[in-house]
């Protein structure tokens, strides 16, 4: 038996390497090709052309300019306010949804689910327009809401200030992200073991310390990835700026990623665009490797 | 005892309806601007409930102007294809790192999941360059290609995470008996693996069906080439002051994904449990 498994192994070893071939080619067209040329683009002069072969090598000049200017750091200080303020509120905000989820008399169960997933499934932009109406500063409902139950004389301009502006990208992307944060948490909280829960409960621990005490350490793990995944891809901001404020007021709200995007289609300077892309895939990739890492650490492959 | 039970029921049922109102109230704000005869929506005072509800708005969505089925339409289309295409080469891959004796198997999952992390950011131009080059742009195809490719880190690591759960027993068996990795993959793994096909492949489709980025990137504004995201965003950039007919289409076009998550919530909570992020 042994013997033959180590003949099969030496057969198989190379001919089934014809399984991943079709996925690396993929990848390798999609990903690995453009993220190598945008590397390279960043360290060239390119200005309404991307043909790096004929175009002055500026070594790190780019990047200098990009680190040197003010809309980086604007852009920057945006998105890590931006980056906090809903990585917070997402994950706060999902485990609320998800223990509700999970403490919900049964009947409601199911429903209550479709009902948490249901923003998960809009898309970004679309999500992002409804919310540019609901913010609408003559007849939005949120105003005329917060102006008849009293809290405010006259409706805000929610996209008008900067402050305003930031806090209503965060209220509209969390509307989503709470979601997915929801979903990763309930599989959490379903894993904490009941007898836990019922030895605590005899010890005579309340609720709100029956939840700090042992279902958050017991959930950590999944808080800390949940946490990573929604840092990740609230750092490359994008569809919900550009559908409801577009950037604005002024650069107000301008992300690292819409920042970027303006670079490379409106001014067509491929270098910097794309020095700043480099920047912001390093801030990205640190984040993912630790997210890889552990995945890497449990899963277990065939020898 | 029975008191604590109704008490408990009449909490959830509280508790329910606060949820719903968040998670839902945008939705049917959208749904009761949708009724409103155009330009009523901007009466001051606010009407909150239509006062003369109409369907005209989702004529004129649907009509020559707008053609919101059209992008629908497209949307299905570039996000099926994608999703059919994002399986299949993640289920071989996933099987090959899994279940074969393939070398560098490590360093092809790390490689496939790198993919994963690397930002649109850093990619969009030079794709842009690339199916510019090959001729692409304004088509489907620049949409259902890159977008196919877009799923496979995704799509990869749950499969791969399922199959650690699958017996090894079953494929060595047929092995023996003389299978080759071909059949073994398509005849005795893919009915088992149906489960979390059905979750990688709802999250690819919503993958692909959310995109903005590169779908309004490629589409160059064009109508064929515009799906359900790109399309919206264009219209409420277009026709700012008509936001009752906006709101039409958005209805219409969140529609089928609803539908589509409503019937597979099992799987997408499922499958995000199960493989990666337990």
């Amino acid at each position: 038996m042994r013997q033959s498994r180590l003949r099969q192994g030496k057969t198989y070893r190379n001919r089934d390497w014809g399984f991943l071939i079709p996925a690396f080619l993929c990848l390798g067209v999609f990903y690995y090709y453009p993220f190598i040329q945008s590397a390279l683009y960043s360290f060239f002069r390119l200005e309404y052309t991307t043909d790096w072969l004929h175009a002055p090598f500026v070594g790190v000049q780019n990047y200098v300019a990009v680190l040197g200017s003010y809309e980086f750091w604007h852009s920057l200080r945006f998105t890590a306010l931006f980056t906090l303020g809903a990585v917070a509120l997402d994950l706060s905000l999902g485990m609320l949804l998800a223990l509700s989820a999970y403490w919900i008399h049964p009947f409601f169960k199911t429903l209550l689910r479709i009902i948490i997933i249901i923003p998960w499934a809009i898309p970004r932009v679309i999500q992002a327009s409804i919310w540019r109406w609901m913010f609408n500063s003559d007849v939005g409902i949120v105003g005329t809401l917060l102006v008849r139950l009293g809290l405010a004389e006259s409706p805000p301009l929610f996209l008008g200030e900067p402050a305003l502006a930031l806090m209503s990208v965060v209220m509209a992307y969390v509307w989503k992200g709470a979601s997915i944060s929801a979903v990763f948490l309930m599989a959490g909280l379903a894993s904490v073991p009941r007898e836990l829960q019922e030895a605590s409960r005899i010890d005579g621990a309340g609720g709100l310390r029956r939840f700090f005490s042992v279902t958050v350490p017991v959930m950590a793990p999944t808080i800390v990835i949940a946490g990573l995944f929604r840092t990740r891809d609230a750092l490359r901001v994008f569809d919900v700026i550009i559908g409801l404020t577009g950037g604005g007021p002024g650069m107000a709200t301008e992300s690292l990623s819409t920042y970027a995007y303006r670079i490379y289609f409106d001014f067509n300077n491929y270098g910097i665009g794309s020095a700043y892309a480099v920047i912001i895939f390093i801030g990205v990739a640190v984040l993912s490797g630790l997210y890889i890492k552990r995945f890497l650490e449990r899963f277990e492959f065939v020898k | 005892m029975k008191k604590t039970r109704w008490i408990y029921i009449l909490l959830s049922a509280g508790l329910f309806l606060l949820i719903a109102l968040f998670e839902l109230g945008p939705l049917m704000w959208m749904g009761i601007t949708s009724i409103k005869p155009a330009g009523t929506e901007f009466r001051i005072p606010m009407e909150i409930l239509p006062v003369e509800p109409t369907l005209d708005n989702y004529a004129v969505v649907s009509g020559e102007d707008f053609r919101i089925q059209d992008a629908i339409l497209n949307s299905l289309i570039v996000s099926g294809s994608a999703m059919l295409g994002t399986l299949l080469l993640s289920g071989l891959a996933a099987f090959a790192m899994a279940r074969t004796r393939v070398s560098h198997k490590r360093r092809s999952f790390f490689a496939i999941q790198a993919a994963g992390i690397v930002p649109p950011i850093i990619i969009i131009a030079p794709t842009f360059v690339l199916l510019r080059s090959l001729g692409l742009l304004g088509t489907l195809g620049a949409l259902i290609i890159p977008h196919m490719s877009y799923g496979i880190p995704l799509a990869t690591l749950l499969i791969a995470g399922y199959f650690a759960g699958i017996p090894l027993a079953i494929d060595e068996a047929a092995r023996i008996d003389g299978a080759s990795s071909i059949r073994i993959f398509f005849q005795i793994l893919l009915p088992v693996l149906k489960p979390v096909l059905f979750s990688a492949g709802v999250l690819s489709f919503l993958g692909s069906w959310g995109d903005f980025m590169h779908a309004f990137t490629v589409s160059l504004g064009l109508p064929e080439a515009r799906t359900v995201p790109v399309a919206i965003l264009s219209f409420s950039s277009a026709f700012q002051l008509q936001w009752a007919w906006i709101a039409a289409g958005v209805m219409l076009s969140v529609l089928p994904v609803v539908v589509l998550v409503a019937v597979f919530q099992r799987y997408l909570i499922g499958g995000l449990t199960s493989g990666a992020l337990s």
